[in-house]
C-alpha cells in the first residue's frame, strides 16, 4: 500500500535509492515499430508518435524552424526544409547505411527518437525511471544492443522484449495463444505457452502495413490515369479506411491531377491492397499450429490475438478466420482493443512486474 | 476533510474558465446548465468513494482514501508550484524585453550625438581661423598707419602681420592639440559605451532567444509508484509470470555483458 509516508522508502526497508532519486518510480513501456512509436508510462501518460526524425537542411531552415530536430507529425509536414530519417526498417534500427556518415546518422536519429519517446512520457527529473522496450523478436543482438544503448542515455535501467510478447502479457494471455503483431515494417507472429518463446515459437516476414501501402500505391498508378500522391498520402488513405471483405461504405478520396483535386473511387483498390495480409497470416498461423503439441493445437487456433496498427484494418479479423476455417478447419481470431497501445501496454505490465534486483542488475 | 473539501472546490474553480453572457449569446448559446462547486465537489468525493468500496476492504480502504486524498493535496501543491514559477519566467521575460527596447534607445541615441559631435568638430575647424585671421591683419594695419608714414608703411605692415601671425599660429596649434584631445576623449567615451551597449543588448537578446525556445517549465508528472513494485504475490499466475520476468532478465543480462565485453 502506497502514502506518503512511505514515499521514497523502500518495501525492504533500505534506505533512499543511490541515484538521489527520491520521489518514485516511474515505469515505461515502449513499442518501438517502423511506423510509430508508443510509450504507456504509469503515472498515465500514453502517446504515440511515427517514428519519423527530421534535422534542419542549413541554417535557413534551422533559423526558421527555431528547433534543431524535428519528430513524428511535425517532421512529415515540414520535411522540405529537412534531412528526414525513419530510423527504424521491419522494426529494427536500420542496417547495412550506405555509407560510415549514413548509418551514424541513422544510429543518431534512432537515439533521438527513443529519447523522444521517453520525454514524451514526462519522467521527473526525481524519479527513476525503469523502462521496457518492446523489439521485434527476430532483431540481431547488434540492434538489440543499439536499442539498449540509446536508451539507456534517458533512463536508469532498461530492458528488451519480445513484441508479440509483451502484447499477450499485457492481456494476462500466457498460455496456448498465438499472437499477430501487425506493424508497419513486418508481421510477428509468436505462441504463447507459459514460458519463455523461444525461436521455434516465434515467425516473422515482411508483408505488413508498408506492404499494403506499395501494393496501394500501384493500384492507384494502374487504375486513377493522371493522380498524383505520396506514400505518406496513400498510408492516411489506408490508415482511414483500410477494409477487407464487404466493403462497409464506398471509399471516395480526392488526389490532384495536374493541379486539380479530383474525386477517385478507392473501394475495389483499397480492399485488394488490405486483402495482401491474409494469406502470408494464416500461412504463418498455419506453421505454428501445425509444430505445436497436438493436444493444443485446436486451443491454440481458438485463441489467435491481432495486434498492432495493421490490424485496425476494418474486417481483417473475419478475413483471417474465415481464411483459418478453409485451411484449418477452423479458428477464433480476436483484435485486441488498442491495436497502437497493445504493445506499449504489455511492456509496461512485465516493467511493473520485474523484480526490483533485476532493475538494480541492469543498471 | 473540511480543509480537503475547500481545496477540492478551489481546484474546481482553478480549472473552471470565465466567459460572459454576451460571449455566450455571440456563440448562439441560449441557455446554459448550472452545476454548483459545492456539487461538482461532492459527486467527485462520492464518486471516489463508491469506487473504492467496490474495491477494497476495510482499513485498506482508508488508507488508499487517506493516500488519495495526500497525493491530491501534492499534486496541486506541485501544479500550485509549476504556475507560479511560469509566471516568474514570463515576468522575467517581459522585464528583458522591456530592457532590450530601452538600451536599443540608448544605443541609437548615443551612435546619433557621437556621428553630431564629429560633424561638428570638423565643422568650427575649418571656420574656427577664418575670422580671426582677418582680424588680426586689419588690427596691424591700423597700427602701422598710426605710427609709420612714407613708403616703408606696405612692407612694415607685410612683416609685422608676418610676426603676428607666427606667434598666434603656435599658440593655435597648441589650442588646438588641447581641444582635439578634449574631444577625444569625448569620442571615446562615447565609443566605449556604444561597444558597451551593444555588447549588453547581444547577451540580453541571447538569453531572450534562450528562454523562448527552452520549454515551458516541464516538470513531468508523477508515477503513481513511490517505490518500486514487482509481481504481486496474489497473482494467480504469480509462479508462472515469475519465470517469464526471469527468462526476460537473463536474456538482457546477456545481452548487457556482450556489450560491455565490446
Amino acid at each position: 500500500m502506497t502514502n506518503e509516508d512511505e514515499a521514497g522508502g523502500r518495501k525492504d526497508g533500505q534506505p533512499e535509492n543511490k541515484d538521489g532519486k527520491d520521489h518514485g518510480v516511474l515505469y515505461i513501456g515502449m513499442d518501438l515499430g517502423t511506423s510509430r512509436t508508443s510509450v504507456s508510462a504509469s503515472n498515465g501518460v500514453r502517446e504515440t508518435v511515427y517514428s519519423t526524425v527530421g534535422y534542419p537542411k542549413d541554417h535557413i531552415a534551422s533559423k526558421l524552424l527555431q528547433k534543431d530536430v524535428l519528430f513524428g507529425k511535425e517532421a512529415i509536414e515540414k520535411r522540405m526544409s529537412l534531412r528526414v530519417y525513419k530510423p527504424l526498417e521491419k522494426g529494427v534500427i536500420k542496417a547495412g547505411a550506405e555509407s560510415d556518415a549514413d548509418a551514424e546518422a541513422t544510429m543518431k536519429a534512432a537515439r533521438d527518437l527513443i529519447g523522444e519517446a521517453i520525454r514524451l512520457a514526462k519522467p521527473r527529473s526525481d524519479e527513476l525511471v525503469y523502462c521496457v522496450i518492446g523489439a521485434p523478436a527476430e532483431a540481431s543482438m547488434t540492434n538489440r544492443e543499439a536499442i539498449i544503448e540509446a536508451a539507456r542515455e534517458h533512463v536508469d535501467s532498461v530492458m528488451l522484449c519480445s513484441e508479440p510478447f509483451a502484447v499477450a502479457y499485457g492481456l494476462d494471455w500466457l498460455e496456448d495463444v498465438l499472437v499477430c503483431d501487425i506493424g508497419a515494417g513486418t508481421t510477428d507472429l509468436c505462441r504463447m505457452h507459459g514460458t519463455m518463446p523461444e525461436d521455434a515459437d516465434q515467425v516473422m516476414f515482411d508483408v505488413a502495413g508498408d506492404a499494403v501501402d506499395a501494393e496501394l500505391a500501384k493500384q492507384i498508378e494502374a487504375t486513377c490515369p493522371g493522380a498524383q500522391f505520396t506514400i505518406q498520402m496513400v498510408k492516411e488513405i489506408k490508415e482511414r479506411y483500410g477494409f477487407v471483405g464487404d466493403a462497409p461504405e464506398r471509399v471516395t478520396v480526392e488526389l490532384p491531377v495536374e493541379g486539380k483535386p479530383t474525386s477517385f473511387d478507392l473501394t475495389e483498390q483499397l480492399c485488394a491492397a488490405c486483402s495482401v495480409l491474409i494469406e502470408p497470416i494464416v500461412d504463418g498461423i498455419k506453421q505454428l499450429v501445425a509444430t505445436f503439441d497436438p493436444e493444443f493445437q485446436q486451443k491454440l487456433k481458438n485463441r489467435v490475438l491481432l495486434a498492432g496498427g495493421g490490424s485496425m484494418v476494418k474486417g481483417l479479423d473475419s478475413a483471417v478466420e474465415k481464411a483459418m476455417h478453409e485451411r484449418l478447419g477452423g479458428g477464433k481470431v480476436i483484435r485486441i482493443e488498442e491495436p497502437i497501445y497493445g504493445g506499449s501496454n504489455g511492456a509496461l505490465k512485465i516493467a511493473h512486474d520485474m523484480p526490483e534486483e533485476y532493475w538494480e542488475q541492469l543498471k | 476533510m473540511a480543509g480537503f473539501k475547500d481545496t477540492l472546490k478551489e481546484a474546481v474553480r482553478q480549472m473552471a474558465f470565465r466567459t460572459s453572457v454576451d460571449k455566450l449569446k455571440k456563440q448562439g448559446v441560449q441557455n446554459v446548465n448550472v452545476l454548483g462547486i459545492d456539487r461538482i465537489s461532492a459527486l467527485v468525493e462520492a464518486a471516489v468513494y463508491r469506487s473504492l468500496k467496490s474495491r477494497l476492504v476495510g482499513g485498506e480502504r482508508d488508507a488508499v482514501a487517506e493516500s488519495t486524498k495526500a497525493e491530491f493535496l501534492r499534486l496541486l501543491r506541485t501544479n500550485e508550484d509549476l504556475r507560479r514559477e511560469k509566471s516568474e519566467v514570463e515576468k522575467a521575460r517581459e522585464r528583458a524585453e522591456e530592457e532590450i527596447d530601452v538600451m536599443r534607445r540608448e544605443l541609437s541615441q548615443t551612435i546619433r550625438t557621437l556621428a553630431q559631435r564629429l560633424e561638428v568638430g570638423e565643422l568650427e575647424g575649418a571656420n574656427r581661423y577664418e575670422g580671426e585671421d582677418a582680424d588680426i591683419a586689419a588690427r596691424v594695419a591700423e597700427a602701422v598707419a598710426l605710427t609709420v608714414g612714407g613708403d616703408n608703411q606696405g612692407e612694415l605692415k607685410e612683416r609685422m602681420t608676418a610676426l603676428v601671425m607666427h606667434i598666434v599660429s603656435g599658440e593655435r596649434r597648441e589650442a588646438d592639440a588641447a581641444r582635439k584631445a578634449l574631444q577625444d576623449r569625448e569620442v571615446e567615451n562615447l565609443q566605449r559605451r556604444v561597444k558597451k551597449l551593444t555588447q549588453t543588448l547581444e547577451a540580453t537578446e541571447a538569453r531572450l532567444s534562450q528562454a523562448s525556445v527552452e520549454p515551458a517549465i516541464e516538470k513531468g508528472i508523477s508515477s503513481i509508484y513511490r517505490e518500486v513494485q514487482g509481481l504481486d504475490a496474489t497473482d494467480t499466475q504469480a509462479q508462472k509470470k515469475k519465470e517469464l520476468m526471469a527468462g526476460i532478465f537473463e536474456a538482457n543480462l546477456k545481452l548487457m555483458k556482450r556489450s560491455r565485453r565490446a
